[in-house]
């Protein structure tokens, strides 16, 4: 271990809400849960812990997935392996199933969970695309004035950049929550990488829209490694909304993606190869919502 | 024909092409294996280098003083605790270095009672470079105006190599169709699962204890006796279980030494172990290489010529990378019959990561040339290339221009074998009549063939090794050889000789071939040669103490010898197998009588082959061997990606001894060169390593292992241990090319700069698309179909 680690003189594991936001009051507590990204992130260098360590593991409250009502909503130390297994989501959300199957490796989906995936913000991570799609908010739980406070953020204004969002230090990010998808609701992800096991995306991309009358409606796409954060596509969305889904607006859908993605050059891919996958990717969702 | 291993053979069984397991298989899987890495001796400290981190500098000051006062620091040194011990191949390294010439080059190390005392203590030694302008291409390294990076060394010229067979001019008018390509074979690195660690230990008298990964003991003793001001007779190595070599550790590293001088420093022993950050750093690389190859033929698909001009990225240093050409040349001249030969090869200095030896050496980066021009000349004669290698083949009894006597040539049957395994011809025409047919998934096949040593390679004065066996009062065998064991299987291999010969139950054997002090010389694991020398070795000195106990079972019984065999833990009578006396009851017989006798027997083995020689005119091996691997495959032509459907392999391997060794080599070596084909590459940015991690840097793992389908034949090697010949090389040599041929097949497009990753394909697909048909295409998948 390295000296970093030497720098936590405190460690609490709370069962209580209240207690680990009080503990993270100050600003001045690293949060764990899976550790999948602190841990080799901390070895590297790359991140600092601060004196306070706060497991937010035994919180009771923070994990689950409740899924009766009008509103999905899934804890933030849920674990992407227990995304995976949701029946429920299997079937009020299948897009989330798959992008948490094509996660990193099983030891990593058994660690790993969704806030901490979420918190993250790296411009790949895998469950940002399908959540954006879906219309995901963030809700951040803090301590202030002697009580809880929570506000919700919808997750497309959550990333700031890598690494970044607008979570303040002493919040905690306690769910994820989105509105159970209408009928006629579809979604697509597809992702890529140079290896099918234990990728981190070259390139992700992910379409919900509800279909009726062989038109698009209500259009999400999202896309995940084309720019700091993962983002809306909002003229890929704009070029579908109300359209037949033909092949006229796929080309149009296509061209506009090269308006929404700016990818860079870096060591796991060209900008050159990031924007024609999203091409490829774009018209491959399209196409496979038209043949259902 | 599948034989099942019996612990013990009895007279009619043989064990020889059975499955036997690896003996330390149950320790290893489930954790009970003590690794060099989890190895702790009483008072040791932890060793730690700082690395240079640029490409090419002046260090213009050192200041250690911080370091040195951090509490638990016993020792810092640098550069000036090194200066003249010169180590390498051309003695152009040294342990701690006063010039910069590549990013891992080790400046200062620090010896302190914790790891992370270590760090903190590497953190405060403060060093001013000035840098320099650097040389990251072996074309840059050769222009006249090239910073020059060893000043002994001008031009920035490593080693060199040639060799001219037959009239290439003539041969070349005499052709129909000449390939002309340059290929651009890339850095990649071993990526052992135990990373680089040493401990070293001096006693009063000044000798060093080594507990150490190497893969050759005995010369390893000469080469690091320069780097510490040694005399190599001081020096004893001992090789504690490994987590992998793969040639890597077929060299001294600055690690090794630096563990040494801290040790010698401090009075205390003193254990360096690398991260894998660092492992990524600062281990050898395969030798990337800029190879100019022509091949011609006539009209009717005779090879006419080869020609290979080739260029290597030396890196900063001479390890054993820029000796590859030595093999890289044998293919070129013996890798169908070619009656005109010229290569040249030159070793560049740069200031990139050195290259080291890689299983396959040299050959892998070869056959991706070879293989893909013999492919390319089928094409422009409109032959199947299987034809057009079948016409080409050498057959048993043929000499190569180098000399190389393929004395068992199987490469007619492996091509045969495999083909026909694989519907090869059928599936090759109706992959290539879909290419330009629409759809986005392409099918493809491709065959590839090499040749490589297979009874080592007398690149030393002598290929040889020492084996001792003794026999105890209860009939375990003791086998006391020179032969590494590294992960490859040479201990089941020996175990299994030994039953076989002496009749005794596997466990029985016991192995002991980790300690200089002890064992007798043996070159090394290299060369695929193990199996081969090692197993002749081990076979004679079994036999040998065969004839000692069979002689004085004669004596006992009163029954000839020659009628006498050893089965089943008894002596036996040879024609029914009826057991007569048991083997431990005969040995103490012969142990505790009025003129007593214990078996313990020695052997030198040294193949029939020939010294390499300047002139690279020699039977350097005692035996060669061919594989052929055909690959089917399906690109995805929009993100490129290959998925590997299927690989089928024939290799002559002379004769199978352990099966499942055999197979696992196979799985494994192909493991190595499909990720060589498709995912690992070193990126380097000006000499510095951007992927130093298993996340960013690509080896294939299980889900992208495809079906293997294996054939072996048995070619029954004349000078070979029951026939069999070295295999571990081939496995990883062929499969690059073979892919590269199913992408053509499938795509119509070639990759002359390995990896085939997804990137590269797609481009490569894409930019074959825009010259068909530019800009009409709106969408992806519509440009498939102009």
């Amino acid at each position: 271990m390295s000296e970093t680690i030497e720098a936590i003189t405190t460690y609490l594991a709370p069962r209580r809400l209240d207690e680990a936001l009080q503990a993270m009051a100050d600003g001045e507590a690293t949060v764990l849960c899976g550790g999948t990204d602190l841990a080799p992130q901390t070895e590297s260098g790359a991140r600092q812990y601060k004196a306070r360590l706060l497991n937010i593991n035994r919180v009771e409250g923070l994990g689950g997935i409740a899924a009766d009502g009008g509103e999905i909503r899934i804890g933030a130390t849920t674990t992407v392996a227990e995304i995976r297994r949701s029946a429920a989501l299997a079937k009020i959300a299948p897009v989330l199933v798959e992008a948490a199957e094509h996660f990193a490796s099983e030891q990593i989906r058994n660690a790993a969970s969704l806030g901490g995936n979420l918190c993250n913000a790296s411009p790949a991570g895998d469950m940002s695309p399908p959540l954006l799609v879906l219309g995901a908010a963030v809700e951040l739980a803090c301590w202030r004035d002697g009580a809880a406070h929570t506000r919700r953020v919808p997750l497309e204004q959550f990333f700031v950049g890598p690494g970044k969002t607008v979570k303040l230090a002493q919040e905690l990010l306690t769910a994820v929550v989105f509105a159970r998808p209408a009928p006629g609701f579809v979604a697509r992800f597809r992702k890529s990488g140079p290896r099918p096991a234990l990728e981190i995306s070259t390139v992700s991309v992910a379409l919900g829209a509800r279909v009726a009358d062989g038109r698009l409606g209500d259009v999400r796409v999202a896309m995940g490694s084309v720019a700091p954060t993962p983002l809306r596509a909002r003229h890929v969305e704009a070029a579908l909304e109300g359209r037949p889904l033909d092949a006229a607006t796929v080309a149009a859908a296509v061209a506009a993606a090269a308006e929404d993605a700016k990818p860079i050059d870096d060591v796991r891919a060209s900008a050159w190869y990031r924007s024609h996958l999203v091409k490829v990717f774009v018209e491959e969702v399209l196409d496979d919502v038209r043949g259902n | 024909m599948e034989k099942t291993a019996n612990a013990t053979p009895t007279a009619k069984q043989t064990l020889i092409g059975t499955r036997v397991k690896k003996p330390d298989a149950p320790d290893k899987a489930t954790g009970k294996t003590r690794y060099i890495n989890d190895m702790v001796l009483p008072q040791m400290l932890i060793g730690k280098v700082l690395f240079a981190g640029r490409p090419h500098a002046k260090i213009v000051r050192i200041d250690t003083s911080a370091a040195e006062q951090l509490p638990g620091v016993h020792a810092v040194l640098t550069g000036k605790d090194a200066t003249g011990l010169k180590f390498g191949f051309v003695r152009d390294n040294v342990a701690l270095k006063d010039k910069v010439r590549c990013e891992h080059d080790e400046i200062a190390a620090v010896a302190a009672e914790s790891e992370d005392i270590a760090r903190q203590a590497v953190a405060l030694i403060e060093v001013e470079y000035e840098d320099l302008p650097g040389v990251f291409t072996p074309e840059d390294g050769a222009r006249e105006d090239a910073p020059l990076i060893h000043d002994n060394f001008p031009g920035n010229k490593s080693l060199a190599f040639d060799f001219q067979h037959g009239d290439v001019a003539a041969a070349e008018a005499a052709s129909d169709f000449v390939v002309d390509n340059v290929f651009r074979p890339h850095h990649v690195t071993h990526c052992c699962m135990g990373t680089s660690c040493a401990i070293a230990d001096f006693d009063h008298n000044g000798k060093l204890t080594i507990w150490t990964q190497t893969q050759y003991p005995y010369n390893y003793k000469m080469d690091l006796a320069p780097a510490l001001g040694l005399h190599p007779g001081d020096i004893r190595v001992i090789q504690p279980p490994i987590g992998g070599a793969f040639g890597s550790k077929l060299d001294v590293y600055p690690y090794e030494p630096i563990a040494a001088l801290l040790a010698r420093k401090t009075g205390r022993p003193v254990k360096v172990i690398y991260s894998r950050e660092e492992e990524f750093k600062a281990s050898p690389t395969r030798q990337p290489a800029i190879i100019h190859m022509r091949t011609g033929c006539t009209r009717d698909g005779t090879l006419t010529f080869r020609s290979a001009d080739v260029l290597l990225d030396n890196g900063a240093y001479t390890s054993w990378g820029p000796t590859i050409p030595v093999i890289m040349m044998r293919t070129v001249s013996g890798h169908y019959r070619v009656p005109a030969v010229d290569f040249k090869a030159q070793a560049i200095y740069t200031n990139n990561p050195y290259a080291g030896s890689f299983r396959g050496y040299g050959n892998v980066q070869c056959t991706y040339a070879t293989a893909q021009q013999m492919d390319m000349l089928a094409d422009m004669v409109d032959m199947d290339p299987l034809a057009f290698h079948l016409k080409n083949s050498q057959k048993s009894g043929e000499i190569t221009p180098q000399k190389s006597f393929l004395r068992e040539c199987a490469l007619v049957e492996c091509l045969e074998t495999a083909a026909q395994a694989s519907d090869y011809s059928r599936k090759r025409k109706e992959y290539a009549a879909q290419q330009d047919a629409p759809g986005r998934y392409k099918k493809g096949i491709g065959l590839a063939s090499s040749i490589h040593n297979a009874g080592g390679a007398k690149i030393h004065k002598s290929d040889g090794i020492g084996t001792i066996l003794k026999m105890d009062d209860y009939a375990r065998v003791t086998v006391i050889t020179g032969a590494s064991e590294i992960g490859q299987g040479i201990d089941a291999v020996i175990t299994l000789i030994v039953s076989e010969e002496l009749g005794v139950p596997l466990e029985h054997v016991t192995l002991v071939n980790n300690d200089s002090d002890i064992a007798p010389w043996d070159v090394g694991v290299h060369a695929s040669r193990t199996t081969f020398i090692a197993g002749n070795g081990t076979r004679r000195a079994a036999r040998k103490a065969k004839a000692q106990i069979l002689a004085a079972a004669e004596k006992v019984l009163g029954e000839p010898a020659e009628t006498l065999e050893l089965r089943g833990g008894s002596v036996v009578r040879d024609q029914c197998g009826t057991p007569i006396i048991k083997l431990d009851r005969l040995l103490r017989q012969m142990h505790f009588q009025a003129e007593p006798e214990l078996v313990m027997v020695t052997d030198y083995y040294e193949p029939k082959s020939e010294p390499e020689g300047a002139q690279h005119m020699s039977d350097h091996s005692a035996a060669y061997s061919h594989a052929v691997h055909i690959a089917e495959i399906t690109v995805d032509t929009l993100t490129g990606e290959i998925k590997v459907d299927k690989v089928t392999v024939a290799q002559d391997v002379g004769r199978i001894i352990n099966r499942m060794g055999l197979e696992g080599q196979v799985e494994g070596g192909l493991a190595i060169g499909l990720g060589y084909a498709l995912s690992e590459n070193m990126l380097l940015d000006h000499g510095l390593l951007k992927n130093a991690s298993f996340r960013d840097y690509k080896l294939i793992t299980a889900p992208e292992m495809p079906p293997l389908d294996l054939h072996f034949i048995e070619s029954d090697c004349a000078e070979g241990p029951y026939g069999a010949k070295g295999i571990s090389e081939l496995p990883t040599i062929v499969i690059a090319p073979a892919i590269a041929n199913a992408l053509y097949n499938a795509t119509g497009v070639r990759i002359f700069n390995p990896p085939m990753s997804p990137e590269t394909v797609a481009r490569a697909i894409h930019e074959r698309r825009m010259q068909t048909a530019p800009g009409k295409a709106t969408t992806p998948s519509e440009a498939l179909a102009v």
